[in-house]
């Protein structure tokens, strides 16, 4: 009986091969009465007659968050022609939107001198901290804080207004709803971007002498936090044309409510409603992975309560934090300020902050996995060169969370500090980039390299059948977001997810089908999502030691012989990801 | 279902424009906004709220995508 | 007995003016706003309906003319009128009242995103009406120093009524926020039922005269 399945599948086969091609395929299958549904790409586009656009620029800054907006304010001032393209609106896309505090550092009001600030944020961070960009951050944070503060930012809660003043003053073009998947390098320059639009069906090569990645960060589109439009963009495309990024092996902890998991805004109280104020000098080692230990060794429910009430879960072990930063008889990490998770780095809840709804975990339970996919800010990203924000390739610049400066180290340190240091360093790219673009000439894209690009941007148009990037996310989703993968780690599970993801990759990269210009979105962020997760399980592995918030269960000691080093990943000379060790406190060689 | 509906929208665009993941768009014919891509609403409620005349409700519930071998 | 027909007359338009949109309003599935927004909505929902009541407090509508005299339609005519078009006037306000209670959009940039939003065919409408609406009370608050011809005036005030009626009803259908089938076709046949007296009255019975 078996055999004779085989046959007829043999023959089957057979008859597809000879009547050739998938199309024909398909038609013998729905002869024979099966469901199509699954597989038929109807796509409502004409790929063959998509336009295809060519700008020009002196500096084309990617993204349009807190760095994005300072990359191009500061590029423009410098004297450079600046183009700003976001894949969603100015101010309202990526995370900036849901950051309400804003760390400024004033030398008056402050007991710590700025040198003691950096050594007390390298204390907390482990030694994982870039020196250089903390004290940069610091150093210029309260420069940035008056000029938001000129444009209105601190009166909204909502930042589209006073993003778009000093971009109207200065006449800069932002265009917005621009998925932007390739960065086109030619003879070892950065010579532009390419994309596509997904109003108009479009596909957009953008030629500029320089490029300012403020992609933001990233994650495995996870349920609770709001950074679903936030798939590593900038560093995998940056990854692809051979940047060496770093900072995949650490994760950002943020907890949600058990309660309609989805929903980020009621999770956060009514906090995305505030408008946004500033923080002084407060240094933590916070919202690593601790919540996820505690998780891992009692299950679920995971209290969290008011302090004092005695409502929280205690384990030993885990994930260390020095003695100086532990907070006794207080909340646990996403616990302070009325027992909401606070925003962490990335500004933490207005301090003293008042109106606030009902916080996650009050009276309620907690989940993990929230903002899964997810570094510690700015510890992943582009590799810096030195503290320009410069990539290791000409030309190509990064700001906020898309570099890996590690301005907070592989923890969160100082409250506040990721809005902070992504318009500090959004300000610094932009007048290095300025600065760079004088010595450039002319730059040119060939027409081999765009025909070829383009083909790339919409292959996933013109499959005929394959798979949906939203099937492929689930099931990269439930391959990563696991407490005892991402989070609680050992060789052999996280050994065991990179067989799945490398057959994602493989197999179902080259596959993702999209019928409409949403889901060719959604192919790309899928792709990007899945070579993100193979960059964190491989630096995972490697990273044999538990330090701040990478916590590994077979090696749960700090090891300072041998992990004294920050890890960069980058492409080889075959295509395969390669791996180096990069001292702390050094730049590249 | 997160975003819920949209009533006495008056096509503006606001809230297609603010949306991070692309849910919401323009219909060509009664140039409004409609909920297009529910299933990748992240319930950030920024439509909402920069919606100028209060039109759009939206629900903390998410019906999550039922799990299949292949898709 | 000619008493209890008055009441009736008028129970009649109350029941289909009045208790047909609150019905309305109850039975259909909108989602829940603030009791402040939900009794926003209803006053301006009444206020609709009271202008489209209009048609039957004048002297279209010959059965209630001649059950209760002339002056007292009039009286009622005037002042469903004058607090329609209060409720009309202030009802692009109540839409932006949330923006005085939350941080984001301000009540002024909310309204002017809205007056300026010229790419929908609801605001053009709205506009229209709005205008032809401020003319109407203009001129009837100043009726008798015009010093117009009465059927002048009747007919100014007539057409315009209809140039107003027209726009309205579709602006509300259009882009108002409770809309939904049911309202529309009951605003429709209200509309529809006065503009056929309207007009044959204006039309027909005058050159009759």
């Amino acid at each position: 009986m078996k055999k004779q399945n085989e046959k007829q599948e043999m023959s089957r086969r057979k008859f597809i091969s000879l009547a050739g091609g998938a199309a024909a395929s398909l038609a013998a299958m729905s002869a024979m009465g099966m469901p199509l549904d699954w597989a038929l790409n109807n796509t409502g586009i004409d790929v063959e007659s998509l336009d295809v656009n060519k700008i020009s620029t002196d500096v084309l800054v990617i993204g349009s968050g807190m760095a994005g907006l300072f990359a191009a304010v500061k590029a423009h001032d410098a004297g450079a022609k600046v183009l700003m393209v976001s894949k969603g609106r100015l101010g309202a896309s990526g995370q900036t939107p849901f950051a309400k505090g804003i760390f400024a550092f004033d030398p008056e009001k402050e007991d710590l001198s700025l040198d003691e600030f950096v050594v007390k944020v390298s204390r907390s961070a482990l030694g994982t901290n870039n020196n250089a960009y903390t004290k940069q951050m610091a150093q210029h944070s309260l420069a940035r804080v008056i000029e938001l503060k000129e444009w209105g930012f601190f009166d909204s809660s909502l930042y589209n207004k006073s993003f778009s003043k000093p971009i109207v003053e200065r006449n800069i073009t932002v265009q917005e709803r621009i998925t932007i998947t390739h960065l086109i390098k030619e003879n070892d320059k950065v010579v532009g971007a390419a994309g596509f639009s997904i109003d108009e069906q479009k596909v957009l090569f953008y030629e500029a002498k320089s490029v300012i990645l403020c992609t933001g960060a990233g994650g495995f589109k996870p349920n609770g936090f709001p950074i679903c439009d936030l798939t590593h963009d900038g560093t995998i495309m940056a990854y692809n044309i051979g940047a060496k990024v770093t900072g995949k092996e650490w994760n950002d902890g943020h907890p949600g409510k058990s309660e309609n998991v989805a929903a980020c805004y009621d999770g956060w109280g009514d906090m995305f409603e505030q408008k946004p104020s500033t923080t002084g000098v407060e240094i933590r080692h916070d919202l690593g992975v601790d919540m996820n230990y505690v998780a891992y060794n009692n299950g679920s429910p995971l209290k969290m309560g008011p302090p004092g009430s005695g409502e929280q879960t205690k384990v030993s072990g885990g994930p260390y934090t020095p003695e100086e930063f532990m907070r006794h008889n207080d909340t646990p990490p996403g616990g302070k300020e009325g027992g909401r998770p606070p925003k962490g780095g990335k500004g933490g809840p207005p301090k003293g902050g008042k109106g606030e709804g009902a916080p996650p975990g009050m009276g309620g339970s907690i989940v993990g996995g929230s903002s899964a996919g997810m570094s510690i800010h700015k510890s992943e990203g582009l590799v810096p060169i030195n503290d320009q924000c410069e990539s290791t390739i000409p030309g190509l610049y990064a700001a906020g969370d898309a570099l890996g400066s590690y301005m907070a180290g592989a923890i969160y340190t100082q409250i506040g500090s990721s809005l902070a240091g992504s318009a500090v360093q959004g300000g610094v790219a932009g007048e290095a980039a300025a600065k760079y673009c004088k010595n450039i000439n002319s730059i040119k894209i060939s027409t081999s390299k765009m025909k070829e690009i383009e083909e790339e941007i919409l292959a996933p148009l013109k499959l005929e059948a394959g798979y949906s990037p939203a099937w492929v996310t689930q099931t990269l989703q439930g391959i990563m977001i696991p407490n005892f993968i991402i989070y609680i780690k050992k060789e052999n599970l996280l050994k065991a997810a990179l067989a799945y993801v490398e057959e994602l990759r493989d197999h179902h990269i080259p596959m993702l089908r999209a019928s409409n210009m949403h889901e060719l979105r959604l192919a790309h962020e899928t792709k990007n999502m899945i070579i993100s997760a193979e960059m964190k399980l491989k630096a995972s592995i490697m990273r044999t030691e538990s330090r701040c918030s990478h916590y590994r269960l077979d090696y749960p000691e700090l090891d300072n012989e041998n992990w004294q080093v920050w890890l960069n990943i980058f492409k080889g000379e075959d295509d395969t990801m390669q791996f180096e060790k990069q001292p702390f406190n050094t730049w590249p060689v | 279902m997160s975003i819920k509906s949209i009533n006495g929208c008056i096509g503006c665009e606001e809230c297609i424009k603010s949306c991070p993941t692309d849910v919401i768009r323009l219909n060509p014919d009664s140039k409004k906004a409609e909920i297009l891509y529910p299933e990748d609403c992240q319930i950030c409620h920024l439509c909402r709220m920069y919606c100028p005349v209060d039109a759009i409700t939206i629900s903390p519930e998410k019906t999550i995508p039922v799990i299949v071998s292949w898709g | 007995m000619k008493k209890e027909h008055y009441i009736f007359k008028l129970i009649a338009l109350i029941l289909a003016f009045i208790g047909m949109p609150v019905l309305l309003y109850f039975q259909g599935d909108f989602p829940k706003r603030s009791f402040l927004m939900q009794t926003l909505s209803l006053i301006t929902i009444l206020g609709f309906t009271l202008l489209l009541s209009q048609f039957f407090t004048s002297r279209l509508n010959k059965t209630l003319v001649k059950k209760i005299r002339m002056v007292n339609v009039l009286a009622i005519h005037k002042f469903i009128g004058y607090l329609f078009i209060s409720i009309l006037l202030l009802h692009p306000f109540f839409i932006i009242v949330p923006k005085f209670f939350d941080n984001g959009v301000t009540p002024t940039h909310a309204f002017i995103r809205i007056i300026t939003t010229f790419s929908s065919l609801g605001i053009i409408l709205g506009l229209i009406a709005y205008t032809s609406m401020l003319v109407l009370l203009i001129t009837s608050f100043f009726r008798f120093k015009l010093h117009l011809k009465y059927k002048t005036w009747r007919n100014l005030h007539g057409y315009l009524t209809l140039l107003f009626v027209v726009a309205a009803t579709w602006h509300v259908v259009n882009i108002g926020r409770h809309s939904n089938t049911s309202f529309s076709i009951y605003y429709v046949l209200m509309v529809a039922s006065g503009i056929y007296y309207l007009l044959k009255t204006y039309l027909f019975k005058t050159s009759k005269k």
